[in-house]
């Protein structure tokens, strides 16, 4: 009995301590080592803070030039099919063209009204300062089970600051979480963390939840609401965060939120600086 | 081969350059795009393997700085992915001390203590000191899918180690 106690012991010990040959540090150290990381971390002292963005913008640089290979050959692939569509695709770019030229005159009629009405009501015209959109690259893309998140080329130097709102080809993908000098992290819609109040078509208030999955689900809609497909949901910007109106998806008959801009997809993203102008955080 | 040729040494690091990309690059095994539930901690499979079966070229200092790597890159607190790479380092050194000779079957049942005590830890840190929210039953599958994928890449791993490094094991 007592020697298979022994027995534990010494192979115990000999796990935590050993050293020697190929290990130069023992377990017992580096896990001494990685708690007092993790807490400076955590509870954020002072000299932490630059130091893990230096550190960041430094691994994020090495990670987009390390994921070079994968994004190269994907991309090859891809436009070799382009190049083959290139007639069909030809065609069908001047069916649409046809179909928004005509569009485009109800939409000139249209944003005239709505700067007339948005005049009437003194309300603030959020589009209006293009000047304020910064259009970053996305570093790196790393999909997580647990967390979705993207790193952008763009960080508190061109004035990228916590909380701003995302957006590809207008429409919202998430928000700015961790700021760098050179680099930041945008928190995606689709994220488990991620909360934004939304508003429906028919002018319904609800909170849009990031499930982990591709698809975010809606929550706390009205006690009598029916979730119906094919319904466009916007920021409603009651946040004072996110531009109100800014578009994000269509529902399903699932309940769940389609998002028009695939997460997983990203190239480049634009980040609106206007809250910072704002004042508002 | 001899132990000091050059390609000795590179096989020999592969495991180790393995972990480095897995860490930094944005390859990553998680196939949820192909299958929604499908994830896997492939990193503690390479781990817990070579830590296993040949210590030697999976030193604890290189493992500690990819776990670093991984924080950063996924976005955790620092040093979280260490500590949990470290208790599996800890619970394969064990094993290997403990045992004379190991079977796949022994192997994958030592696999599943040390997984099961590097995520526990990993998440009780995670979720009591930040504030990021986990999903339960993404962390069901993620072990689930771990655990069962591990027989699998024992073999791979088994003949990496018997084509290009030799076997040492008894």
């Amino acid at each position: 009995m007592s020697v298979s106690r022994d027995d534990f012991s010494i192979a115990f010990r000999s796990a935590l301590l050993q050293r020697g040959g190929a290990q130069k540090f023992s377990v017992l150290s580096l896990i001494f080592l990685a708690l007092i990381i993790f807490f400076l971390d955590v509870y954020g002292a002072k000299f932490t803070k630059p130091v893990r963005g230096f550190l960041n913008d430094v691994v994020y640089r090495i990670t987009f030039l390390a994921s070079t290979p994968t994004r190269f050959f994907p991309q090859v692939s891809k436009d070799l099919s382009k190049y083959f569509n290139v007639k069909a695709e030809n065609e069908r770019l001047k069916a649409e063209i046809e179909k928004y030229k005509s569009l485009e005159l109800n939409v000139e009629f249209l944003t005239d009204e709505n700067k007339n009405l948005q005049k009437i009501l003194e309300t603030e015209y959020f589009n209006k300062n293009l000047s304020n959109v910064v259009l970053a690259k996305v570093l790196v893309d790393k999909n997580s089970p647990f967390l979705k998140s993207i790193i952008i080329n763009k960080g508190t130097r061109t004035g990228i600051m916590k909380g701003m709102p995302v957006t590809h080809n207008n429409y919202l993908v998430g928000r700015v979480v961790e700021t760098n000098y050179l680099s930041s992290r945008v928190l995606l819609l689709n994220d488990l963390n991620s909360r934004i109040p939304v508003t429906l078509d028919q002018g319904a208030q609800a909170i849009l939840s990031g499930s982990g999955t591709n698809n975010p689900s809606l929550e706390y809609l009205p006690e009598d609401y029916k979730i119906v497909d094919e319904i466009n949901v916007f920021a409603s910007g009651k946040d004072g965060i996110f531009s109100p109106g800014t578009p994000i998806g269509i529902t399903n008959l699932d309940g769940e939120v389609e998002l028009f801009v695939d997460p997983n997809q990203l190239s480049f993203v634009t980040v609106n600086l206007s809250i910072q102008n704002l004042g508002k955080l | 081969m001899a132990k000091t040729s050059l390609f000795y040494k590179i096989y020999n690091a592969g495991p180790l350059l393995l972990l480095y990309y897995l860490c930094i690059s944005e390859v990553d095994s998680n196939l949820e795009k192909i299958f929604e539930i499908f994830t896997l901690n492939f990193q503690i499979i390479l781990i817990y393997f070579w830590v296993l079966k040949r210590p030697e070229i999976m030193a604890n200092g290189h493992i500690f700085l990819a776990g670093l790597i991984n924080d950063v890159v996924m976005g955790f607190p620092l040093g979280i992915s260490s500590l949990s790479y470290l208790i599996i380092i800890f619970v394969g050194t064990y094993v290997r001390n403990k045992s004379v000779n190991t079977t796949i079957a022994s192997d994958w049942f030592t696999f599943f203590i040390a997984m099961v005590f590097s995520n526990l830890l990993f998440f009780s840190l995670l979720n009591n000191f930040s504030d990021l929210d986990f999903s339960n039953s993404k962390i069901g599958y993620n072990m689930f899918f771990t655990l069962f994928t591990f027989p699998i890449f024992w073999f791979l791993f088994n003949i990496y180690q018997m084509t290009f490094i030799g076997n040492r094991d008894a």
